[in-house]
């Protein structure tokens, strides 16, 4: 059964449509990250999702129910807010309870479910202060304690890490994954991180000017991006696009780059199916799938630009037929700036792009 | 000795010149802890001559006789002479309850209207921003102007406000509002609330604007219906700039006869006289600054209990 069904959502500011019929279903008890740039509409969705504003058109269910003219209280939901939203008046005792007593639950049973949530959440200490005296990341984990009281059919997560700092962010992040593990709530999460994207989602929606350009599983988004903004997007290093021709040659097909001038040969299975020969195409490769090495027939040859070591791994950059490529290559790599590099292809990760219409081929 | 490269108020004196030097000398004691007294002190002075002076002046004058139409009395030390006077004085007491009257009345009016207003401008509608001017407009005017505006409209032959109402039936016969002890002060209070609401619909549009708008939608979910939400939300966001405002405004009537000398002299009979307009009249009609002096000094005693009282109970002071 799934738990939100958006059918051709639409909505404009005056001329301005900033989302174009957004379809999506979510299963019972799925995550689903929704994922772009700033000004995407992926928040104008999240909102309407909420109630708080109405769509221009189409239908919003939750559960088997259109909920189009239900209001925010009636459909079910709990929203964790980018600025957490508490009530800076009331402790953070009533702050978790306030969706229940405005529900008229009574004293004892709320009470029994806040400090259930409290202590999940490890803030039981923080109950009876206000939240101007709270950390951000105490702060974090009581809108998510107000959300959790309420025990609601969705979760709504509108950049909920975006104001903590970069440790606190990678612990709340687990945190959020943990809680959805135990709790099973089917939840819809907005984020402009592809990091979180990954790590907490069942599914992701990747969103460019208010149209979803991929619905898919994290890896599956990651491996196989429909097109070159979330092959793009997606990523860090950025994946690589070499712009070339799909030529077939004496020793099998290849791909021709730099005017003509380079070749990579490819083994058919590589081959993106149906794209005929002498076509124009963009060849995107992760850097991970980059490596040094001059025996094999797959390879890229250019001259090295930049070298960034990181740790764990040294970016390096190379111009390849004008282009910049990052390889991620092991530590301490013996290489140099204007040096000639030669950087082996797994030609089993490859992907192809329209250069036109950036989608993928 | 090393040789310093430091322009010429710095560093240790050479010459003659360096000792006596005016730019040099105010350098130096730019360095010490007296510089920021000797900052304050140009401040200190003017506070000093237009505020501190006067006041004290005003106290010493409650304890002295100063009648200018009696200056074969003098103008000796009397004691608390004037403040016993003051609890025998039938019509000290009268004042004392209008002027609470008039307070009250006035500020619950004008935070409520002006709170209305405040919550309606706040919605971004089209058309609010001239709206905006409008509702503004009566705080504009100054208070000799709106009074002298009212007393026409409110006149008992020519007011358009006593021909409206009877052309609507609600009044059967034209009606002298100032000239009945029993509407004289209501009929203040409309005037005087008409003008000073904008008072609060700026300060709590600007609280208002303040709020973010994530709590409502916080509480849009939680299920608050729009009552709650103001009195939950709202009111509590708003509660430091609600203080500032009553207390601001409270001074403001407390302390200005104009008004009440405009539309009635405390009149009919003293049934809109209050403890401002009272002050004014021993002074500048009875000549007698001695007496009201001490009427101001009990005004001003009692505006600082209230202001500290205020404070107290509304707790603003600990946020």
């Amino acid at each position: 059964m799934s738990t939100l069904t958006l059918r051709g959502v639409r909505k404009s500011f005056g001329l301005l449509e900033v989302l174009h019929n957004v379809d999506l279903e979510l299963e019972d008890g799925g995550f689903l990250v929704l994922l772009g740039p700033s000004g995407c509409g992926k928040s104008t969705l999240l909102s309407i999702i909420a109630g708080l504003e109405p769509a221009s058109g189409g239908d919003v269910l939750i559960g088997e129910r259109v909920v189009n003219d239900v209001h925010p209280k009636d459909r079910n939901i709990a929203m964790v807010f980018q600025s957490y939203a508490l009530y800076p008046t009331m402790t953070v005792e009533r702050n978790m309870g306030f969706g229940l007593e405005m529900r008229g639950v009574p004293t004892a049973e709320r009470d029994g479910k806040v400090l259930d949530a409290a202590r999940l959440l490890q803030v039981e200490h923080l109950l009876a202060r206000k939240p101007g005296q709270l950390s951000g990341g105490q702060r974090q984990r009581v809108a998510m304690g107000r959300a959790i009281v309420r025990d609601p059919e969705l979760f709504l997560f509108d950049e909920p890490l975006s104001n903590l700092d970069a440790k606190l962010r990678v612990e709340m992040r687990t945190e959020i994954k943990r809680l959805h593990d135990r709790l099973g709530t089917t939840v819809v999460y907005v984020t402009h991180d592809q990091v979180e994207a990954m790590t907490l989602g069942t599914r992701v929606a990747v969103m460019r000017e208010g149209v979803i350009q991929q619905l898919a599983d994290p890896q599956t988004i990651y491996d196989r991006p429909a097109n070159m903004f979330v092959a793009g997007f997606i990523g860090s290093p950025a994946m690589n696009f070499i712009s070339g021709v799909l030529e077939a040659g004496p020793g099998g097909p290849a791909f021709v780059y730099e005017a003509g001038r380079l070749r990579l040969s490819l083994p058919e299975p590589a081959m993106p199916r149906g794209v005929a020969m002498g076509r124009p195409v963009i060849l995107g490769t992760r850097p991970e799938h980059l490596t040094l090495g001059s025996g094999s027939a797959a390879r890229l040859s250019g001259t090295i630009d930049v070298v960034e070591p990181t740790g764990p791994d040294t970016m390096v950059v190379a111009m390849i037929g004008g282009q910049p490529v990052t390889a991620r290559l092991p530590p301490r790599v013996a290489l140099r700036p204007g040096e000639p590099v030669e950087l082996a292809v797994d030609t089993s990760a490859l992907n192809f792009f329209d250069p036109e219409s950036g989608e993928r081929l | 000795m090393s040789r310093t490269f430091l322009p010429a108020p710095y560093g240790p004196p050479r010459t003659v010149w360096d000792r006596i030097n005016p730019v040099r000398l105010i350098g130096e004691l730019s360095e010490t802890r007296y510089w920021m007294y000797l900052l304050l002190l140009p401040s200190a002075l003017l506070i000093t001559a237009v505020v501190l002076y006067p006041t004290l002046y005003g106290m010493q004058m409650s304890f002295r006789e100063m009648r200018l139409n009696r200056p074969d009395l003098g103008t000796g030390f009397v004691g608390l002479r004037h403040y016993e006077r003051m609890l025998s004085d039938p019509v000290f007491w009268v004042s004392l309850r209008n002027t609470a009257v008039w307070v009250t009345f006035s500020i619950v009016i004008e935070f409520v209207v002006g709170l209305i207003a405040a919550l309606a401008l706040n919605r971004n509608l089209p058309g609010t921003k001239v709206l905006a001017v409008l509702i503004l407009l009566p705080y504009f005017l100054p208070n000799v102007v709106a009074g002298h505006m009212w007393a026409l409209m409110l006149d008992p032959r020519l007011g358009v406000i006593n021909d409206l109402l009877v052309r609507i039936g609600l009044l059967e016969g034209y009606k002298a509002w100032f000239a009945d002890p029993g509407t004289a002060m209501a009929a203040a209070i409309v005037v005087e609330a008409w003008h000073s609401f904008p008072f609060f619909t700026l300060l709590l549009l600007a609280g208002l604007k303040g709020i973010p708008t994530d709590l409502y939608k916080a509480a849009d979910i939680d299920g608050a219906g729009p009552f709650a939400q103001l009195r939950l939300i709202t009111l509590p966001m708003l509660r430091t700039i609600i203080a500032a405002a009553v207390i601001l405004r409270v001074i403001g009537l407390v302390n200005s006869p104009d008004l009440l000398l405009i539309l009635t002299s405390g009149g009919p009979g003293r049934s809109t006289q209050v403890l401002s307009l009272y002050a004014f009249q021993t002074a500048y009609r009875d000549f007698n600054f001695g007496y009201a002096g001490a009427l101001s000094v009990v005004m001003f005693v009692f505006l600082m209990v209230f202001a500290w009282a205020y404070i107290r109970i509304t707790k603003v002071n600990q946020e």
